[in-house]
């Protein structure tokens, strides 16, 4: 084979490459870039669901309009709260269950199945379930509890307790994906790091910290980043379990974005407080993957 | 493969010659919606028109309904809108007058209820809905509890009074206080006065109204001043906090409907302002203990008013068809048979039709309740003050903002959103 056919061979390759992920190409630019690019455009125009239409340009005025809103900083606290305590908790009990289940050899599928199950139901089942599990008067949980002498509890309808119930909730529904995710990771480590760490005499925990946790990282970020995400973006259990109350203990941000959009009309002014919201996650996501690479 | 596709084509346009004009409604998940189901092959076999009805719940109802409205073409050739969604769906021009085609086919729609014609009717003088089913709030109360000899003789001996079906909101109120109680003694209420729909937004509103009604209270004067912040909004919320903290179960804050209902139905209360559409449901042994033990009375001071409207949108691609199915739901003959199955009525004549009556008693208590209730601010931003209030109710209810305040807060949400109707000025 001469060069200049391998260089044909070579550019064949590439445009064969291009033509098959330009549909995937195409799709990603039409459900992601074109909406984000409307929403960007959307938010310096005083475009509501009564008046549809892009002819009203009002620069930074839904900005401003979102800066005031008397009870968006308070969201923006809430969801700030709710994503650590998710994510970081999710985080604890995930690992934990992955290293578990890692040591396990048998009956590992039905574990696995077990795991997979709530993240298997759709969101608004898992919210309309547990509402009804929580039920303060009728609920089967406060009757369990009650078997053992603890007072009812008011799951929904105390301030204080119902932002940690729905913590509860979405990390029933969602800590298998950590899980999951830790536990295909550690599938993967190399066995012999720690054969030669046993060789030397080194305790389980000592490996688990200088081998385990090293070798992890890269999987470790990505689960986070991953989950922290999805946290910022919950909106489903919080509409169907709280509707951000009692009082505004639970009022979550999409929530928030959402009632300015489809019970205001409001879409300009939802559009604005999207792309606040976007520039947040963007900068927090930058930052953290900068940070966990930094570590390597 | 190209065979293959071929014969999918031609498979594909044969179907969609042959197959009937169809219409597509979106509804509620509501037992209303059901007895239309229940009826449908009537209108089909008929018409010869298919009808396809996507019933969803209320909560997705309105994200669902905007998109189609919007766009030149919707999906939906008939729609139902809800009181809340009037203002806005007129003001954005969504809904095609119905004066012309009543004129038309000579449908008479003097029958309806004033209250609702007002309500789920006729906008500024122009018919876009025609009056499906209300859902006017009232008491639902134990009648058995009222009529025990027992709690007559302490009731008589406590407050000086007869124990009967409340009049007044004094004597309610007396009631609930009575009725709540510690029946084991444990220290822990475990029967309750009455049962709060607190949840933030929509359940809070709703029942609200009503104690805001019964104070004589007013969301507006007759220029749309609001008078959220008056005296006697302030008493309705003090009311209101009153019954979370003493007479409600646990959990009161969080309930919508559904959550407050169950507790009456387990036969935990003794009453529950709530929705009359409800009531039909305490009266089925498979929802609740308590059938044939429940009765339904007017709010004292008036309840909230409700109601849905058949409408078509401008984006319907069928009109013609659409049309022929309301007058087919709408005609005297469906309506009836809509209210034998435990439909609520909408027009006057069905309240007191003997045979209506005959199969369901309290037929004639809807209508009065009806025409006592009072009707909810209406405007274009209904939607959104229903949230705004609710967040306020909520913390009032929740105590985490005194009453007076919560009301302040609340008589402000309401001033800004007519000032951006322009209903009134800044």
């Amino acid at each position: 084979m001469t060069g200049a056919d391998a260089h044909t061979l070579a550019r064949r390759d590439r445009r064969f490459g291009y033509l098959l992920t330009a549909p995937g190409l195409a799709a990603l630019m039409l459900v992601i870039t074109f909406p984000l690019l409307f929403a960007l455009f959307t938010s310096f125009y005083d475009y509501t669901l009564l008046n549809p239409r892009h002819d009203d340009f009002i620069g930074g005025e839904n900005y401003l309009e979102a800066w005031e809103e008397e009870y968006l900083a308070g969201s923006f606290w809430v969801t700030l709260k709710f994503v650590l305590a998710s994510v970081v908790i999710e985080f604890v009990i995930g690992f934990s269950v992955a290293l578990a289940l890692h040591a396990v050899n048998r009956f590992k599928t039905v574990y696995y199945l077990i795991l997979l199950a709530p993240l298997l139901i759709n969101p608004v089942v898992v919210g309309l379930l547990w509402r009804m599990l929580l039920h303060a008067e009728l609920g089967i949980a406060n009757y369990v509890i009650g078997l053992f002498g603890i007072s009812r509890v008011n799951w929904l309808g105390d301030i204080g307790v119902a932002f940690w119930t729905v913590v509860l909730v979405d990390i029933w529904h969602q800590v298998s994906f950590m899980a999951i995710l830790l536990l295909a990771g550690l599938a993967a480590l190399p066995r012999e790091p720690y054969e030669a760490a046993r060789m030397d005499g080194a305790s389980a925990f000592r490996c688990f910290l200088h081998i385990t946790l090293p070798l992890m990282r890269p999987v470790i970020m990505v689960a986070l980043l991953l989950r922290l995400i999805f946290a910022i973006k919950t909106f489903d259990i919080i509409f169907i379990m709280t509707k951000g109350g009692p009082g505004t203990s639970t009022d979550l941000v999409s929530y928030f974005i959402y009632r300015a959009a489809f019970f205001g009309l409001d879409i300009g002014r939802a559009s604005a407080m999207s792309v606040g919201l976007l520039v947040i996650v963007l900068a927090l996501t930058t930052y953290l993957f900068r940070y966990m690479r930094s570590l390597r | 493969m190209r065979r293959i596709l071929m014969t999918i084509a031609v498979l594909a346009l044969c179907a969609g010659a042959a197959r009937a004009e169809t219409i597509r409604i979106l509804m509620e998940t509501v037992p209303d919606t059901r007895y239309i189901q229940e009826l449908l092959p009537q209108f089909e076999e008929q018409s010869g028109i298919d009808v396809e009805i996507e019933a969803i719940s209320y909560i997705d109802m309105h994200s669902k309904l905007v998109p189609q409205l919007i766009s030149p073409q919707g999906s939906y050739d008939l729609i139902v809108v809800d009181f809340y969604w009037v203002g806005e769906f007129t003001k954005a021009g969504w809904l095609m007058p119905l004066d012309d085609l009543v004129a038309r086919d000579g449908v008479d729609v003097g029958v309806y209820v004033p209250k609702l014609m007002d309500l789920v009717g006729r906008v500024n003088g122009v018919l876009y809905m025609l009056p499906f089913y209300n859902y006017s709030m009232a008491v639902i109360y134990r009648q058995d509890l009222l009529d025990d000899p027992a709690e007559q003789a302490a009731f008589k001996e406590m407050h000086g009074m007869d124990l009967k079906v409340p009049e007044t909101w004094d004597e309610y109120w007396k009631q609930v206080e009575f009725f709540t109680r510690d029946n084991d003694g444990d220290g822990e209420r475990d029967f309750f006065g009455t049962v709060i729909q607190g949840q933030r937004g929509d359940c809070i509103s709703m029942q609200w109204a009503n104690y805001l009604y019964s104070q004589g209270g007013r969301y507006h004067d007759e220029n749309w001043n609001p008078l959220l912040d008056s005296d006697e909004a302030i008493r309705a919320m003090q009311y209101y906090r009153e019954a979370v903290e003493n007479y409600s179960p646990a959990g009161s804050e969080s309930y919508c409907f559904d959550e407050a209902f169950n507790v009456m139905a387990q036969g935990k209360a003794y009453s529950f302002v709530t929705f009359n559409i409800l009531y039909a449901g305490f009266e089925d042994p498979e929802s609740s203990t308590v059938a044939g033990k429940v009765g339904i009375a007017p709010n004292p001071g008036g309840g909230l008013n409700g109601g849905w409207g058949w409408a078509i949108p401008n984006s319907s691609p069928n009109k013609e068809a659409a049309w022929s199915f309301i007058k087919w739901a709408e005609s005297p003959e469906v309506a009836k048979e809509r209210a034998m199955l435990g439909g609520a009525p909408t027009q006057a004549p069905i309240f007191t039709d003997p045979d209506v009556v005959a199969a369901r008693p309290y037929y004639p208590i809807l209508g009065e309740i009806l025409a006592g209730t009072q009707d909810f601010p209406v405007f274009t931003y209904t939607t959104e003050f229903v949230e705004e209030v609710g967040r306020e109710l909520n913390l009032a209810a929740t105590g985490q903002k005194p009453v007076p305040e919560a009301m302040a807060a609340a008589q402000e949400e309401l001033r800004k959103l007519l000032v951006k109707d322009g209903k009134i000025s800044e």
